[in-house]
């Protein structure tokens, strides 16, 4: 069920919340077991297949999260092998479902062996569930959780909001708020979940959607081998990094926003991305809960079991400016390069997304090295902020990076990938709607090829693109808007920055807004169309 | 995180029987943190978390956690350094492990 489909907002949602309450008022575990039905019909609602798909997972992972809470500080050999069974068996069933073509595609290239590609359906989430699961077993195995109850693990892997595209959510963040819950209705949960849920809403119909329907056509002409032509080119390129940027911190908004409807709060995932200085900034401000996943259970470890043995053999470690190539390339740009890797083959498996995720590691790394080796000032020079130039600049670089990067990612291969770039460069030539072509020549004397788009169509693009980017740098988050609160967990506003103060209370001003808000958006719900990381 | 944050405002108590105080712990630290960062005007209370400091990223989180298990000689867990939220549950981690 999408959370933009008229059978969600209109029967599901309000259905789910009147039930939840209304056997909250007499029990809170009835309530909870309530919602797990919800959460059951919602993630059956497209397919019920799904359904049967990921049940045996979760009876198994019970089944060893149990026995592994069980053997808590236990370091014998078989509660060793049963943790990383547990870990290989969640890769190894994201692995079938994702990677089974990719694979074949990758052995037919190399080898040139002959395999036949599955076109196996992915099971709704799965790329995001098997994450919370593998972060469970960790905590597990770590002796983080003392006790599990079948309902709870259910209602854990299974609570709706954060079902399908995350924020990717911990065990020990989210069952602690369920036991806390009195089974009430409060006001402030409701106004904020329902604010919240309908800012999201706005960014993904108002916003990411109409942009999708302007940029597309140019996106698909380009996997079609065309080169579209300058101005076009960049639309396409700026316009989809809006639209991800709306579609998904939308999509994020709305789970968040509906956790809070009961009782519930979930971590931040998005926080002004594209107002980032560092590409180190941009990684801690887009996609937050991916971020923390794999910076604490992949690039941590490896990165702290690298640095103790290079220790206990009385070799250098990451010392500052001391630091020394070789020593930065293995602690430091090793690690980096691996997690980013494996975050560009979990979003999509395609050899653009490894380019993508390559491409954001090398970022990373050169990020990493100036940290570490650039010109400090002078010791007892007063500290200075740097000059706006220079922070514009630093703007400028990781975002015009981000923006590369993101080609890869949007375009259907590397190929259609690489004529895009070209595009950008006006590799595709300049042209413009007829009507502005001839204002073109005749005021400015350029040469313009006419292209086959309306006037209209073409301003309306750019118009829409120009906001959406405008919206994006210059307005405060939603999670800012509603700092007072607490919209989410682990939300700090970014500091010191000059910002347009806009700050959500409740009262007859913000309720007009919102209604208003609300009622744009579901009059554009004509289209239903799925949020992009759903396909992840 | 709530719970978290209440837990952090408690004032830190001597440990029962122990000899190295949380005050110590956290006059090392600064130490090291001023050295880590390269900044002789840093200044960490428990508070500070990496929010906070501008270079406080996932390498030198690292380095930190290295630095850290020298100074005092102490070994911290991967699931312990993971829950570190603030310079606090780090003071708390090291005076667990001391005393």
């Amino acid at each position: 069920m999408l959370f933009n489909s008229p059978v969600f907002l209109f029967a599901f949602l309000p259905l789910a919340t009147a039930i939840f309450y209304w056997f909250g008022r007499r029990s809170v575990s009835r309530a909870l077991a309530a919602l797990i039905v919800a959460s059951l019909l919602f993630y059956g609602w497209w397919r019920p297949l799904n359904l049967l798909l990921i049940a045996p997972s979760i009876a198994l992972n019970y089944a060893i999260a149990r026995a592994l809470i069980a053997r808590a500080e236990d370091n014998s050999r078989s509660s060793k092998l049963l943790f990383w069974f547990g870990i290989a068996f969640n890769i190894c069933f994201l692995a079938y479902f994702k990677y089974t073509d990719f694979l074949a595609t990758l052995a037919n290239d190399v080898a040139g062996t002959g395999f036949s590609l599955q076109h196996i359906v992915l099971p709704l989430g799965i790329s995001f569930i098997t994450f919370q699961k593998i972060a469970l077993l960790i905590d597990a195995r770590a002796g983080r959780i003392t006790r599990i109850g079948l309902r709870d693990y259910v209602l854990f892997v299974l609570f709706f909001p954060p079902l399908i595209s995350g924020p990717i959510v911990h065990y020990r963040e989210l069952m602690p708020q369920f036991e806390r819950l009195d089974g009430r209705m409060h006001w402030q949960d409701m106004t904020v979940g329902a604010t919240l849920f309908f800012m999201g809403l706005g960014k993904k119909l108002l916003l990411a959607d109409p942009i999708a329907l302007h940029i597309n056509p140019i996106w698909d002409m380009t996997a079609a081998g065309q080169a579209p032509s300058l101005i076009y080119a960049w639309s396409a390129v700026l316009g989809f990094v809006v639209q991800l940027y709306f579609d998904f911190s939308g999509y994020s908004d709305m789970a968040i926003g509906l956790a809070r409807l009961f009782g519930i709060r979930l971590p931040h995932n998005f926080n002004s991305p594209l107002r980032a200085m560092s590409i180190i900034d941009y990684w801690a401000r887009w996609h937050v809960t991916l971020t923390r996943f794999l910076t604490a259970y992949l690039f941590s470890p490896i990165s702290l079991a690298l640095t103790r043995a290079r220790l206990a053999r009385g070799q250098q470690v990451v010392s500052g400016r001391r630091t020394k190539l070789p020593t930065f390339l293995i602690l430091v740009a090793m690690p980096t390069m691996l997690t980013m890797l494996i975050s560009g083959i979990w979003h999509g498996a395609g050899y653009q997304f490894v380019l993508f995720g390559a491409l954001h590691g090398m970022a990373l790394i050169i990020n990493h090295a100036w940290r570490t080796w650039k010109p400090k000032p002078p010791k007892g020079a007063p500290k200075t902020s740097p000059a706006a130039r220079w922070l514009f600049l630093s703007w400028l670089v990781t975002i015009g990076f981000a923006v590369l990067a993101k080609v890869f990612f949007r375009a259907a291969d590397i190929h259609s990938a690489l004529l895009m770039i070209k595009a950008l460069i006006g590799g595709g030539g300049l042209a413009l709607p007829q009507a502005l072509g001839a204002l073109a020549s005749s005021v400015l004397g350029w040469n313009v090829v006419a292209s086959s788009g309306g006037t209209t169509d073409f301003l309306h693009m750019i118009g829409l693109v120009a906001l959406a980017w405008t919206i994006a740098l210059v307005m405060p988050n939603s999670h800012e808007m509603l700092a007072a609160y607490e919209p989410a967990l682990d939300f700090q506003p970014i500091a010191g920055r000059r910002k347009i103060e806009l700050c959500w209370r409740p009262g007859r001003r913000w309720a007009i807004a919102m209604a208003a808000l609300a009622l744009l958006g579901l009059m554009s719900l004509g289209q239903v169309s799925a949020f992009l990381y759903w396909k992840f | 995180m709530r719970a978290a944050l209440a837990v952090s405002n408690v004032a830190f108590t001597q440990a029962p029987g122990g000899n190295v105080t949380s005050e110590e712990i956290l006059a090392k630290l600064n130490e090291l943190f001023r050295d880590l960062f390269d900044d002789p005007a840093l200044t960490v209370d428990p508070e500070t978390t990496a929010d906070d400091v501008e270079e406080w990223d996932s390498v030198s989180h690292i380095s930190m956690i290295v630095a850290v298990e020298q100074m005092f000689g102490v070994k911290i867990k991967t699931a312990e350094i993971e829950s570190l939220k603030n310079v606090g549950d780090l003071v708390r981690i090291v005076a667990d492990k001391l005393n």
